[in-house]
């Protein structure tokens, strides 16, 4: 029982990661049906800014004062990746070529960062002492980094249902057409999403950072399950993702302890597949109607 | 002086492809063995030659991937038309490679350990790693004789050298009647590695037998052990010494300590008294600190001295043989003479049956954080 309690709290810690992947996923989907996957390695970018800023003995108040900046830094370059991804679409719907603008993307950040660090994996400390669960030390990332999770869950709900411009959002993600023709300006909303799920891996990269991978492989791992909790949880939710992202931590954790390292990355995929088998719209997606 | 000779000279170089695994998770080992290489080359071309011939170097990429590996390989053997290969340093890479270099007859040395890797599957190429099945014999007669471990636990990356040490490790130890209490494997930059630790504690074994192929994937291991506050001692193999400076950003020195870590090095690198240190590899340290400074005071000098080696032993096989460089003239040159090499390594080992240049004997216990300059290690026990 106390192994598995263990267990789950590092999933639940690892799942905080990929829940905000998925979230940042969403945000951007539902304003322009694009999925950026480029999420992992922009992830591992707010994790190289923790690298670049933090000192080698981190103070707590200069941790707080450049997490907010890692944050806005992010979401003014992924801004731009978005404003480039949609410059030569009409419609981001009807059209696919940011499949290969937001992979191209990825593969870029990933040669930059080769060339920057080479195959170097540094490490990064953290401010903040762990706590200690049943005779084990759990790093303070891990809190963190599931705190933040339910942060932006609560801060996407309440701008997506409280502020005119989540409003226009959430119009564009129901009918894209139909905001357009009242008026909305559906390409700066775009852009818009872009740059808040910049604001999510950025700050995700840079808490995450001491418990992250900051290499120049690494992003395709979290892209990955962060994809599959967004997909268990239903493409478009951001309820979804959060629950889809401690439910991928916690049974690929839990995988790892009782049969093995070698299964983790099997267990993701295969409770992705179940998941559409069973349920394709994901656990609370909405089921969506299609012309044929 | 630029590594690749001028146009005018072309036509009389001997065309090397460096067969490296520059990205991905053997990186870091790469870009060791990419120094080691190109020094050796520049030495070559700055000199006579080889058999009055100067190299030419063509790089490519594997990324870690065998997919990736057979592209690469196939336009280093069919446009670029290379005579050798150095690399790779990942077995499964390798695997996949070597039909396209059989087929072609091209010779080639890596730095890669599976016993899969036999002159049947690989007439042509050899290996300057020694191999899994050699470095478990080295790591259970440690376990055995040293730490006196009755039981043993297992836990490794999930290559494919990894997979043949794993089998390795379980018949010399079922020889040496230790108790294996359990497996493990992760995978290639994982950086928790608590569930597969907490799994294996339960067994509670004397030692546990670590199989990295990466100085930072035996940081996290230690440091995962740290956080789980299970204090085992640690049998590392010939990454846990070789990277241990990569570890030791990540977990500490005081790491190694806490947990007896030992590693396998080549004894070549290692010393017991500070004041009789290993002359053949201290002069290679000093040439490839004015070769290349920054990367030298970075990379692993240990590994890139192996491939240094290893372009040494393949200068004197083409020579040897007025110039040959078809895979069977020299492989049948190696298998002969290796054992007259007179490297940094000191005498290989050549023969018929195995290709790994390397044999158990070459290895020793080290405490790997017990460094001096250029990765020297001081030898367990002294």
């Amino acid at each position: 029982m106390q192994d598995l309690l263990i267990i789950a709290v590092h999933g639940i810690g690892a799942g905080a990661i990929f829940a905000l992947v998925g979230m940042s996923f969403n945000v951007v989907f539902n304003a322009s049906g694009i999925l950026n996957f480029a999420q992992g390695n922009l992830l591992v970018l707010g994790g190289l800014f923790a690298l670049l800023t933090l000192p080698g003995e981190p103070s707590v108040t200069g941790w707080l004062v450049l997490l907010p900046i890692a944050a806005i830094v992010l979401a003014a370059l992924v801004a731009i990746q978005g404003g480039i991804t949609l410059l030569p679409l009409r419609s981001s719907v009807e059209q696919h070529s940011w499949l290969i603008t937001t992979l191209a993307a990825s593969v870029i950040i990933s040669g930059v960062l080769m060339i920057y660090q080479g195959s170097a994996q540094p490490t990064v400390h953290s401010p903040f002492a762990g706590f200690r669960l049943m005779g084990m030390r759990v790093p303070a990332s891990y809190a963190l980094a599931t705190l933040l999770a339910i942060l932006w869950y609560v801060a996407l709900y309440l701008f997506h249902t409280r502020m005119l411009t989540g409003l226009a959002m959430s119009a564009i993600s129901q009918d894209l057409d139909a905001a357009r023709a009242a008026g909305l300006r559906v390409r700066r909303l775009q852009i818009l999403s872009f740059a808040i799920s910049g604001l999510i891996v950025g700050s995700a990269g840079f808490v995450a950072a001491p418990v992250m991978a900051i290499a120049s492989d690494s992003g395709i791992s979290y892209v990955m399950n962060g994809f599959v909790a967004a997909v268990i949880g239903g493409i478009g939710s951001n309820l979804g993702a959060l629950i889809g992202g401690f439910l991928v931590g916690v049974i690929t954790s839990y995988a790892a302890f009782n049969y093995g390292g070698e299964f983790q990355d099997a267990v993701a995929l295969a409770l992705l597949v179940g998941v559409l088998m069973l349920r394709p719209q994901g656990l609370l997606g909405r089921p969506a109607a299609r012309r044929v | 002086m630029s590594i690749v000779p001028s146009a005018q000279a072309q036509d009389q170089t001997i065309k090397v492809g460096e067969f490296l695994d520059i990205t991905g998770g053997g990186a870091s080992a790469a870009e060791a063995a990419r120094l080691g290489i190109e020094l050796a080359i520049q030495e070559i071309n700055q000199g006579p030659g080889i058999a009055g011939h100067k190299i030419q170097l063509f790089t490519s990429d594997t990324q870690t991937d065998p997919t990736v590996g057979v592209g690469e390989i196939k336009r280093l053997v069919l446009q670029d038309k290379v005579n050798l290969v150095f690399g790779p340093l990942i077995s499964q890479v390798l695997l996949a490679a070597l039909p396209v270099m059989n087929d072609a007859k091209v010779p080639g040395v890596g730095s890669t350990g599976s016993d899969q890797i036999t002159p049947q599957n690989g007439p042509y190429y050899f290996s300057v790693l020694i191999n899994a099945d050699g470095q478990a014999k080295a790591m259970v007669a440690q376990a055995e004789q040293v730490l006196h471990a009755k039981s043993a636990a297992i836990i490794s990356d999930s290559g494919a050298q990894s997979k043949s040490f794993v089998e390795s490790m379980k018949r010399e130890l079922a020889a040496r009647n230790i108790k294996l209490t359990g497996t493990q494997e992760y995978q290639y930059r994982a950086v928790d590695m608590t569930p597969q630790l907490l799994n294996l504690k339960r067994g509670t074994p004397d030692t546990l037998i670590l199989f990295a192929s990466s100085g930072e994937d035996v940081g996290n291991v230690l440091k995962s052990l740290d956080d789980l506050g299970w204090t085992v001692k640690v049998t590392g193999n010939y990454t846990v010494a070789t990277f241990a400076d990569a570890a030791i950003r990540i977990a500490g020195k005081e790491a190694f300590t806490k947990f007896d870590v030992t590693g396998m090095a080549y004894r070549a690198f290692t010393y017991c008294k500070a004041d009789e240190l290993p002359k053949p590899y201290l002069d290679f340290v000093a040439k490839a600190k004015a070769f290349k400074p920054a990367e030298a005071a970075r990379l692993s000098l240990p590994f890139a001295a192996i491939m240094y080696d290893a372009v040494g032993l393949f200068k004197e096989a083409v020579e040897a043989n007025g110039g040959k460089t078809d895979g069977p003239t020299i492989a049948a040159w190696i298998e002969a003479n290796a054992g007259k090499h007179a490297g940094i390594l000191g005498p290989l080992n050549g023969s018929t049956t195995s290709h790994f240049l390397v044999g158990p004997n070459a290895l020793t216990a080290v405490y790997p954080a017990r460094l001096l300059d250029a990765g020297m290690q001081q030898r367990y026990g002294c």
